[in-house]
């Protein structure tokens, strides 16, 4: 899945005649002025200013900015762009229009495997969680759109009344034509609310979760996709996401700080095991990583280099199955590349190297990693014979 | 026994490089198993009506290659299974083409990246027509001793080690392809090995369930327990569990999950696979997942590390109740192998093959060309040039700086006698004709020959044989010559002469003699000349003949100096090609009042009688 900012999310809803509050995203803190100039709504209108970027709890940090006038948005914006937080420098601000309201409605569509959910509540806002009962729920059959009846029932359902049913079912119906056309995952809107200016709905926040997988038929879609979990990503795992959309393969890098047992295995299934093993013995992972589909060996490498270039690593887990057609030799090439680099670099200092793995070549590739120990290397290389997690065993109980 | 694969399946594959790669693997299993090939065809438009080679055995099999799947079925109409390996943005067409297609009842899809949407139509479909399709991004299905669908199972020797030749007694679903064939290993060491394993693939919506082949595992009486190694997020393996709760079953089901590591992760942070991603209400986690499975009686391992030794108490208690006996295996020594390839054999020193030829002056087979055994980018860098190569190609022999002199001028004089010479008129008309560069030097190097530029060789040859045999009787030599030769090759031009010497020959001589080179061939030429020049004004030494006698006292063999010649007027050559073809040159026909037409006038053909 694919996180979109709010921005581009609101860009994707309004495609889909789904109204958002005016906004307007700066990257440049001297554009300011000049889009007070050419957008008339931001002299007559009560903002909400907010750090456009990937992170969590942005209204505890001080990251969003209510109520504002023109002058106080504008000083807000400069406040906020440029500030380090959690070791990210804040390079998006959004400006929004701020839309007074009572009301705070929930809708939402889900992907299933049989096609999707719209959920509808009548209770938006912080409350959807404690009323999560009370939301109400219409199945569509992929390939299918959802009918007019089908959405009123639901809207009824969750409590709607009179003209209300209508404007909903025609705000789903936008959504879910969002969501399906867009090649959606999840799209969530609370609060939905109506603007009392003109009495129509309107999202005022937009979550939109998109198919990643599906870029190739969306030449729209000019934004990038922001990580799931609270943080923006560091710049070794841009580097490393840059040459994964590259290179045949895969190579996956996350970076967890504070960690002391450092990941290098293959495969997206054993790497996962893996880094439950650490965590069952109360080992600290410093990172996620994962490299499968005979990726090319410099990709490979400049994985490695990431990985010994986490600080305060003591293990590096370079672990694998059997791989099916990933050349164990060719792969391995590419570590102990990095890994000498690292040494010069003298980044490899009181690190011990685990390896266990098996597939084409392994003979060969297994010998190449025993063979580091003449150069120095504090280094244990297992083969087939020795179960798959053992290793992190031999690891952290010593 | 097995499901889904067996040995009546007969597989068109969709797709390039990479089917053509599994084709190869799938080849290797047959050879190990003793089966026929399973691959009865490719589609992939682009090399549609070509066919690919691939190994099978001391074999070579030749699968034909078509447009479209429905001519791939029509040409073999025992086709029942589609391997689909086509690139994300279009197999959701390929595997709709191979669900309608009606002698395709099985399709497994490789292609990693398949769009989430495409993936759920697709199962829409696959319902719709009553067809299963494995995957997307499935590593594909092993059934062992029958039937090999992709690349799972690896290396040939894996599958040996993996003892995938037969059946054993038990089954495996995982959603990972490294993982399949780790199970598989693991039933062969803990076990007696596997049945049927199937890579369903690690993407949020697999179109084909745990349940699905659980089902089938469950009718297919040789398998007597199943592996299920699954992941955290979605919900296969809960159905999973409450099929097996459902009613007593008769397979034993194993089951592992990945994700545990997620609980002590920053929160949101998520690995794997596409289709690792707990629910918004902590289901679909692993701990959420092994307990559902425990609860419904799966033997769930605590870790994954603990699965070798739950396979063999599962193994041992399936054996003490006899629904098991064990395998009495054949020594893997026994097993076939894969025929080696010429070159491992010779690696080996288990075959000694008579060379084809030999060389001795060149080998490129480490990083970088040696010629005669020094590194091309050393000579480089140490500021060595091309006569050094030449000499080094030519002669095996490291010049010295003087002798390299020497030859940097004789190529620099030889390089171009302008358009009209022989050669570079052949060059000429072959380039205004429209003829390739390659082709076209080659049309100006065939003139080369004992009348255009190729009296050098000749010149060595004769002027050493005057040297050693006539040494101070040059009359007696030229005697010789005249009666056993002709005119001694090297001497005379047709412009050139004592009055108008040949500026060419005048700077060589220089050269030499300026450079303090020892000249025994020049010198002795040199007097050959003063006689001949003595006879008639123009049977000066020449500039081939001068070049013999310089190269020769080089100590170049005589057999390579019309090398020298051939060299140095490429140069040209190449020259004129590149100048007409710039300049448009155009088709060139002779005027006919360059023609002498001396042939009878017009007259009747007789009747044929």
């Amino acid at each position: 899945m694919a996180k979109v900012l709010e921005g581009p999310a609101m860009e994707l809803f309004n495609k889909w005649g789904i109204r958002t509050p005016r906004h307007v995203v700066i990257s440049d803190i001297h554009q300011v002025d000049g889009l007070v100039q050419s957008n008339q709504w931001m002299r007559e209108c009560k903002m909400v200013v907010k750090a456009h970027e990937a992170i969590g709890s942005r209204m505890k940090l001080g990251l969003v900015k209510v109520e504002l006038d023109i002058d106080q948005a504008v000083a807000a914006a400069k406040e906020i762009m440029g500030r380090t937080i959690q070791g990210l420098t804040i390079s998006q601000v959004i400006i929004a229009e701020m839309v007074p309201h009572q009301e705070e409605y929930y809708l939402a569509v889900k992907s299933l495997r049989e096609g999707a959910e719209v959920l509808m509540a009548k209770f938006g806002g912080i409350e959807v969680e404690e009323n999560w009962e009370k939301v109400t729920k219409t199945f569509v059959e992929v390939g299918e759109t959802p009918t007019d009846e089908q959405l009123e029932k639901c809207a009824k359902e969750a409590g709607f009344t009179g003209e209300m049913v209508d404007k909903v079912r025609k705000f789903a119906f936008r959504l879910f034509e969002c969501y399906d056309n867009e090649d959606g995952q999840y799209m969530e809107i609370n609060p939905l609310t109506i603007n009392p200016a003109d009495g129509k709905l309107v999202a005022l926040d937009a979550v939109v979760l998109l198919d990643a997988d599906a870029r190739f038929r969306h030449p729209d879609w000019s934004f990038s996709f922001a990580p799931e979990f609270g943080r923006a990503y560091t710049e070794d795992e841009k580097q490393i996401m840059e040459i994964d959309s590259r290179v045949k393969g895969s190579v996956k890098f996350i970076e967890i700080p504070g960690g002391e047992v450092a990941m290098l295995p293959a495969g997206g299934g054993a790497s996962v095991f893996y880094s439950d093993a650490v965590v069952a013995l109360n080992g600290s992972l410093a990172n996620y990583a994962e490299y499968s589909g005979d990726p090319p060996a410099w990709a490979v490498e400049a994985l490695t280099d990431k990985i010994c270039s986490l600080p305060g690593v003591k293990h590096i887990i370079v672990g694998g199955a059997i791989a099916n057609f990933t050349d164990v030799k060719a792969t391995f090439t590419g570590i102990i590349a990095g890994f000498r680099k690292a040494k010069e670099e003298g980044k490899m200092d009181g690190v011990k190297i685990w390896v266990r793995r098996g597939g084409p070549n392994e003979a060969i590739g297994l010998d190449y990693m025993r063979k580091l120990s003449d150069e120095g290397f504090d280094i244990q290389v297992f083969d087939r014979y020795t179960p798959l997690t053992d290793l992190v065993k031999f690891a952290l109980k010593g | 026994m097995s499901i889904v694969a067996n040995k009546d399946t007969k597989v068109v594959i969709m797709g390039g490089v990479a089917g053509v790669s599994a084709a190869k693997r799938m080849a290797e299993f047959s050879h190990l198993c003793g089966l026929e090939p399973s691959v009865t065809s490719f589609v992939y438009p682009p090399d549609a009506g070509k066919s690919v080679e691939i190994p099978f055995g001391s074999q070579f099999l030749s699968v034909p290659v078509y447009k479209t799947l429905e001519e791939a079925t029509r040409k073999h109409p025992e086709s029942n299974t589609a391997l689909v390996y086509i690139g994300a943005n279009r197999a959701y067409k390929g595997c709709m083409d191979a669900l309608d297609n009606p002698s395709i009842k099985f399709v497994s899809m490789i292609t990693e990246g398949v769009a989430e949407k495409d993936a759920k139509l697709l199962i829409k479909h696959s319902k719709k027509v009553g067809k299963f399709l494995n995957g997307p991004s499935a590593i594909g299905i092993m059934s062992a001793g029958e039937c090999r669908l992709g690349v799972i199972g690896g290396e040939y020797n894996n599958l040996k080690l993996s003892k995938l030749h037969r059946q054993g007694s038990f089954g495996v679903i995982t959603k990972s392809g490294g993982l399949s064939n780790e199970i598989m290993w693991m039933l062969s060491q803990f076990a007696d090995g596997s049945t049927t394993t199937i890579g369903i693939g690690g993407d949020a919506f697999p179109c084909t369930d745990f349940v699905t082949f659980l089902e089938m595992f469950e009718k297919d009486q040789q398998t007597k327990a199943v592996v299920i190694v699954g992941e955290m997020g979605g919900d296969l393996e809960e159905k999973a569990a409450a099929w097996y709760a459902e009613k007593p079953r008769r397979i034993k089901l194993i089951g592992v999950v990945s994700g545990f590591c997620q609980e002590s992760l920053p929160k949101g942070m998520k690995f794997g696979h596409a289709g690792a991603k707990e629910g918004q209400h902590g289901e679909g986690s692993a701990r959420y997942k092994s307990d559902i499975m425990s609860k419904a009686g799966v033997i769930v391992p605590p870790t994954f590390g603990d699965l070798g030794a739950t396979i063999k108490q599962v193994y041992e208690d399936l054996k003490s109740t006899g629904q098991i006996k064990e395998i009495d295996d054949v020594p893997p020594s026994q097993l076939p192998d894969l025929p080696r390839k010429v070159e491992e054999v010779i690696k080996a020193g288990d075959v000694q093959v008579q060379p084809l030829f030999k060389t001795t002056i060149s080998d490129d087979r480490g990083e970088e060309p040696l010629y005669c055994g020094y590194p091309a980018s050393e000579l480089i860098n140490k500021g060595y040039e091309i006569p050094h190569v030449i000499g080094l190609l030519w002669n095996k022999r490291l010049l010295n700086d003087k002798e390299a002199e020497v030859i940097r001028r004789i190529i620099m004089l030889s390089a171009d006698h302008g358009p009209c010479v022989s050669g570079a008129l052949g060059t000429i008309i072959a380039a205004c004709a429209g003829i390739g560069l390659s082709q076209s030097v080659a049309a100006g190097l065939i003139m080369i020959g004992p009348r255009f530029g190729g009296a050098v060789t000749d010149a060595s040859k004769y002027f050493n044989y005057g040297l050693v045999n006539y040494p101070n009787d040059i009359p007696g030599f030229l005697a010789h010559m005249k009666k056993n030769v002709g005119p001694v090759p090297g001497i005379g031009h047709r412009v050139k002469s004592v009055k108008n010497p040949d500026k060419r020959v005048a700077e060589l001589k220089k050269c030499v003699k300026e450079l303090g080179l020892r000249s025994p061939h020049l010198d002795y030429a040199l007097e050959v000349e003063k006689v001949t020049t003595a006879k008639k004004d123009n049977l000066i030494l020449n500039v081939d003949g001068c070049i013999a006698c310089v190269l020769t006292d080089l100590g170049f063999p005589a057999d390579s100096l019309n090398g020298f010649f051939i060299l140095a007027r490429t140069i040209g050559m190449i020259g004129h090609w590149i100048d007409q073809r710039r300049e448009g040159g155009r088709l060139i026909r002779l005027y006919n009042y360059l023609v002498n037409f001396a042939v009878p006038r017009r007259r009747e053909v007789p009747d044929k009688g």
